[in-house]
C-alpha cells in the first residue's frame, strides 16, 4: 500500500473526476438520514454521514434482479445476461467494506456468482474513516479497521486526507485527477492520533469471548423464548444488514405465460416460511427458532467456514429492530444469562 | 470433463440445462419416476455424480425444487429421480409428459463415501420417500457388489401401496447377495411381509460392529431412533451416514435456506455421517 496527502478543499476535484469516467454513488441526505445514492453534484456528497438507511450490498445484489430470460414452451433460456456498468462507490466506512469481503467469501468463493462477480469487477470503492454513533460496535470485531478492498482510503485529518492507496486503479485515477503529495512524519502522526481519539470515542464494547461457545451450550436457554416472543419477524434486520446475502427465487411470467423471467429477491431467515419444505414440514416454525438461527450463523456458521463472524458492528440493525433486538442485546443475554433490554 | 464445458457449466451455476423426460413409471398414488436425458452431448457426458447427491429440476414459471438422484452413477447418460408430488414445482412435473423437456441444475453437495464404503458390510435403512437418494447408492453397491461384503437392507413405509420400487424389491426379497427385510405400518390382506417400524428389524440383525456402514434416509422422525439401534449395535457414529431433506433453493451455498446448524445441508450434505449430525444443532 502507498500513501498520500490531499489537502480537503481537492475533494470535489476528485469527485468531479471520476465523474467523467463513472457513475459516482456516495452518501447523500435524505431528510434528516442519509442512503447511497447516485451523486448528481460532487457538492450532494456528505461524508459527515453516520451511516446509511440501507447498505452498499445493493449495488452488488439488487434487492430484485432479473437473473434469466426464459420461454416456457421448451423450458429453454433465452438470456442470462450479467449487466454492469463502470462506478464509484465513494464514502464507504470501514465496516461497510468488511461487509462487502464478508459477501465476496460467498459469492465469488465455490460456485462464483456471475451477477455479484460482474459488479463487484466494475466498481471501485472509495472509502473513509469515520465518527462512530451510538449503535456502532465494529470496535468490537476489529473491523473499525480496513486494511484491503478498497481502491482509496481517506483518512480525515482536519485540513487534509491521509489517503491510502490500494490498487493500480486507485492509484491512476488518484494521479490523473487530484493534486496529492507525499506523506510526511507529520501526517503519520496525526493519523495515529486521530486513530487513537476515534478509538476511544467509541460509546461501548460488546464481550464476544467464547460466542461460539455460548451458542451451543445455551442452545435450548429460555433467553430465545423470551427474543423470539418480541421479535416481530418482520425481516428489518436481514434487509438493512450488510451482510446478510439469503435470497428467493421466483419466477414472473407475462400475460400470454409463453415468456418469462426468474428473478432474485432478498430474502430473510426470519421470515416464517423461510425454512419450510415442500411438503409443509417447517424446521424453524417458532420464531425463537429462527431469531436464534440468525445469530447462530452468523456468530458461528459463518465463523466455521470462514473465519470472521458475519456481522460488523454498523448497528444498522439495531436502529431498524421495532422490538430492541439487537447483537448487542443478544450477546450480552449469552453472555449474563438473561435477556436484557 | 472437457475443459471448455466445465467452464461454461461453471460461468453460470444458475442456468439450468434443457433435459428431456425419456421414461416416465407412476411408482404410487402420489409418486412417479421420471428418467431424463440431458440434450446437450457435452453437458450430458460432463454429468457424473456421487449417490446422495441431488439437482435441482427447473420448470421455468414455477420454479426450482431440489430432488435427490435415484440412479446409480454407473448408469450413464440418464438421470433418474423419484419424486413426490407435493409442492408447485413437484406438481407441474409430474403433469408432463414423456418427450417434455425441463431444466435440470447439478448435480450438487456431497453424497456417500461410495469409495470408503468399498471392502465393508453395508446395512441401509429407508423410510418411506427416503429410499430416493439411498437407491442410488443401493444400485452403485449392486453394480459393484463384489467390492463389499455383506449388505443389508431394512424397506418401511406406512402400507404397502406406499412402497417405492416394489416390484424390483419383491425381486431382490429372493437374492442371496441382498438381505432385504420389508416392513409396513399398516398390511393388507395380500401382506406376507413384516409389520411395525424398522427399528423393530434391528433385533434380528447380526452387525459385525467393526466392519459395517449405515446409511438412513426417511422423514425426520425417524432418525433418532433408527441411528439409536445402530449404536446400540456399535456401529461407530462416523461410519453411520443420514441424508437430510431441507429446502435447497440454490443448491450452491448462497440462498441460505437449507440451513442445518452451522453447516448448509446443500454444499456441506444433504450426506452427513452421524458424528458430524451430532455436531449439527438441530440436525436430528
Amino acid at each position: 500500500m502507498f500513501f498520500r496527502v490531499m489537502d480537503k478543499s481537492r475533494l470535489p476535484d476528485l469527485v468531479a473526476g471520476l465523474q467523467t469516467d463513472f457513475e459516482v454513488i456516495g452518501p447523500v441526505a435524505k431528510g434528516e438520514k442519509f442512503v447511497f445514492a447516485t451523486l448528481q453534484d460532487p457538492d450532494d456528497l456528505r461524508l459527515d454521514y453516520d451511516t446509511t438507511l440501507l447498505p452498499p450490498k445493493k449495488f452488488f445484489v439488487p434487492p430484485t434482479e432479473n437473473l434469466m430470460k426464459f420461454e416456457t414452451a421448451d423450458n429453454e433460456v433465452v438470456s442470462a445476461d450479467v449487466e454492469s456498468s463502470p462506478r464509484v462507490l465513494f464514502g464507504l466506512h470501514p465496516c461497510d467494506i468488511n461487509a462487502l469481503m464478508l459477501m465476496d467469501n460467498v459469492f465469488l468463493g465455490e460456485y462464483e456468482d456471475p451477477y455479484y462477480k460482474a459488479r463487484r469487477d466494475s466498481t471501485l470503492l472509495v472509502g473513509v474513516n469515520c465518527e462512530p454513533s451510538p449503535q456502532c460496535f465494529c470496535n468490537s470485531w476489529g473491523t473499525d479497521e480496513v486494511h484491503w478492498g478498497f481502491d482509496i482510503f481517506l483518512s480525515d485529518l482536519g485540513d487534509r486526507y491521509f489517503v491510502s492507496v490500494r490498487s493500480v486503479k486507485g492509484a491512476e485515477l488518484l494521479d490523473r485527477f487530484v493534486e496529492t503529495r507525499d506523506i510526511t512524519e507529520t501526517d503519520t502522526a496525526d493519523l495515529q492520533r486521530v486513530t487513537a481519539e476515534f478509538k476511544a470515542s467509541f460509546p461501548r464494547h460488546v464481550e464476544t469471548s467464547q460466542l461460539p461457545l455460548l451458542l451451543d451450550a445455551k442452545f435450548d436457554d429460555a433467553v430465545w423464548d423470551e427474543l423470539g416472543e418480541r421479535c416481530l419477524s418482520c425481516g428489518a434486520c436481514s434487509m438493512v444488514c450488510p451482510t446478510c446475502y439469503c435470497f428467493d427465487v421466483k419466477d414472473k411470467l407475462s400475460a400470454d405465460g409463453k415468456t418469462g423471467e426468474r428473478t432474485r429477491v432478498w430474502d430473510s431467515c426470519m421470515f416464517s416460511e423461510f425454512a419450510e419444505v415442500a411438503h409443509g414440514h417447517n424446521f424453524r416454525a417458532s420464531s425463537a427458532s429462527r431469531v436464534k438461527y440468525r445469530y447462530y450463523h452468523k456468530q458461528w456458521g459463518y465463523l466455521s467456514k470462514f473465519e470472521r463472524v458475519l456481522c460488523v458492528g454498523c448497528g444498522r440493525c439495531e436502529r431498524a429492530c421495532k422490538a430492541d433486538i439487537s447483537p448487542r442485546v443478544v450477546i450480552d443475554a449469552l453472555q449474563k444469562g438473561a435477556a436484557v433490554r | 470433463m472437457s475443459t471448455d464445458v466445465y467452464k461454461q457449466l461453471r460461468a453460470n451455476p444458475y442456468r439450468p440445462w434443457p433435459a428431456r423426460i425419456t421414461s416416465i413409471t407412476e411408482l404410487t398414488e402420489t409418486e412417479k419416476l421420471f428418467e431424463f436425458r440431458l440434450i446437450d452431448e457435452d453437458v450430458r457426458e460432463a454429468f457424473d455424480f456421487d449417490a446422495g447427491q441431488f439437482v435441482e429440476v427447473s420448470i421455468f414459471g414455477v420454479g426450482e425444487a431440489p430432488i435427490s438422484i435415484s440412479s446409480a452413477p454407473s448408469k450413464q447418460g440418464f438421470i433418474e429421480l423419484c419424486v413426490r408430488r407435493a409442492g408447485d414445482v413437484t406438481s407441474a412435473l409430474h403433469n408432463k409428459q414423456c418427450g417434455d423437456i425441463v431444466g435440470l441444475r447439478g448435480p450438487f453437495g456431497r453424497g456417500f463415501p461410495f469409495d470408503e464404503m468399498k471392502g465393508h458390510d453395508v446395512l441401509l435403512v429407508a423410510g418411506g420417500l427416503g429410499i430416493a437418494p439411498l437407491k442410488s447408492l443401493i444400485n452403485h453397491i449392486h453394480d459393484e457388489r463384489h467390492d463389499f461384503g455383506r449388505v443389508t437392507i431394512l424397506l418401511g413405509a406406512k402400507n404397502p401401496g406406499e412402497i417405492l420400487f416394489r416390484k424390483q424389491f419383491d425381486m431382490w426379497k429372493h437374492r442371496e447377495d441382498f438381505d432385504l427385510i420389508m416392513t409396513v405400518d399398516q398390511p393388507d390382506d395380500s401382506w406376507d411381509g413384516d409389520v411395525g417400524l424398522v427399528t423393530k428389524l434391528f433385533d434380528r440383525l447380526d452387525v459385525d460392529a467393526t466392519s459395517t456402514y449405515g446409511a438412513i434416509c426417511g422423514p425426520p422422525v425417524m432418525y433418532k431412533y433408527v441411528i439409536e439401534e445402530m449404536r446400540k449395535k456399535h456401529m461407530d457414529a462416523d461410519r453411520i451416514y443420514v441424508s437430510f431433506e431441507r429446502r435447497m433453493k440454490c443448491g450452491i451455498g448462497k440462498c441460505g435456506h437449507c440451513g442445518v446448524g452451522h453447516q448448509y445441508a446443500c454444499i456441506d450434505g444433504p450426506v452427513f455421517n452421524y458424528w458430524e449430525a451430532m455436531n449439527l444443532q438441530e440436525a436430528i
